[in-house]
């Protein structure tokens, strides 16, 4: 194993790794879960390495293995329970400008949004991390308008679990 | 401000809450083993591959074979191993090229339809490896009853007794038990193993298919 190879990419991994932590925010549910997709994340990164050639930015790159690695790579655990004490920590707005009725709602939106299923859970993950359309088609494989109609139907779908 | 806007703005400020991963924690989870559903499907298939050797080097060493050995039956027997010696191997390059196409890096659709694509080509070798091994068998029932002296025999003791017909029952059914048995296994095999491993696979490709009308 090339160790300059290995010290350059667990780097590069310290530096982003907010970016796999959000994808296992909103493809797990407790804080083993977390962590075991983010260890396949991580092994799938780091096999995909040698071949990243750095003409995308590594962000992107791993955006990509990222969510394909949550979506159909990875065989979720058989056994998570779910804890909701890492799911608040998660999700806490800072104390400053802290309202009770506005962390209340956002709470409920992301147990919304746990219920989607895993595509339109990738789909709001890009939509959040303000991708273009151009660019969730593409990761997905589907047409920028098909992305479109897709996200306004996810829109949809939030409104009725919030408001049965 | 719809409600994914809103989720949005939390979703920029809440960076912070994370956990952090150490440099050490992260080089530890590279020399963690991969529980990735291609590695499964690898490993599965490989002992698909090599499990139809097995049993195919073990079947030409049985008394059965020998038997068949002994009736000079080598203008038939020999292209039938020769013929599924090539479908092993036509099936191992397919697979292995199939395999080498799947990319982590690709969009999801075409991860999903390589995936899918590397697994057909093993379940379209079993399918071909049970008619394939069908059609033999039936072959060779026929040859014994064309040359086999013992069943020649049987046979003519039934006929002695009346009971031809009885004899020719007794014998299809058995083949079509034993053959039926053998599919029951394999269904049951099928859809315990890949109806869990590719469950999740299968829907979530069923729903990037419908978003493309």
């Amino acid at each position: 194993m090339n160790s300059e190879l290995e010290q350059s990419f667990v780097q590069q991994i310290e530096e982003n790794q907010n970016l796999i932590h959000k994808i296992c925010r909103l493809y797990t549910n407790s804080e083993d879960a977390h962590k075991d997709l983010f260890q396949e994340i991580t092994i799938q990164l780091w096999k995909a390495y040698p071949k990243f050639r750095g003409d995308s930015k590594f962000t992107t790159w791993a955006y990509r293995v990222g969510l394909n690695t949550a979506i159909t790579l990875y065989r979720k655990k058989s056994r998570t329970v779910k804890t909701t004490e890492f799911d608040n920590q998660l999700h806490k707005i800072n104390q400053e400008e802290y309202n009770y009725e506005e962390e209340e709602h956002i709470k409920l939106l992301y147990q919304a949004v746990h219920q989607l299923n895993d595509i339109d859970k990738a789909l709001v993950f890009m939509y959040l991390e303000d991708k273009d359309y151009g660019e969730i088609a593409e990761t997905l494989g589907i047409t920028e308008v098909n992305a479109r109609v897709k996200m306004n139907r996810i829109k949809g779908k939030l409104k009725k679990i919030l408001n049965p | 401000m719809d409600d994914l806007d809103k989720l949005k703005n939390s979703w920029k400020k809440s960076t912070d809450n994370y956990p952090k991963f150490s440099a050490k924690e992260i080089y530890a989870m590279l020399h963690k083993r991969s529980s990735s559903i291609v590695k499964w499907i690898l490993v599965i298939s490989i002992t698909e591959f090599t499990l139809w050797l097995v049993i195919s080097f073990l079947l030409s060493d049985s008394s059965q074979m020998k038997r068949i050995n002994s009736l000079h039956l080598n203008y038939i027997t020999t292209p039938l191993e020769i013929i599924n010696y090539l479908i092993i191997l036509y099936f191992m390059f397919i697979f292995y090229t199939n395999y080498r196409r799947i990319k982590v890096t690709d969009n999801a659709k075409r991860l999903m339809q390589s995936i899918l694509k590397t697994r057909k080509a093993v379940t379209t070798y079993i399918i071909t490896v049970i008619v394939y091994n069908f059609i033999s068998m039936m072959l060779l029932f026929v040859l014994f009853f064309m040359y086999d002296p013992n069943i020649i025999g049987a046979e003519q003791k039934f006929e002695a007794n009346g009971n031809l017909g009885w004899f020719y029952v007794l014998y299809i059914l058995l083949a079509l038990l034993a053959t039926g048995v053998i599919l029951l296994l394999f269904w049951l095999f099928y859809k315990l193993i890949y109806g869990l491993l590719l469950k999740r696979l299968n829907r979530n490709y069923n729903e990037l298919k419908k978003l493309d009308f």
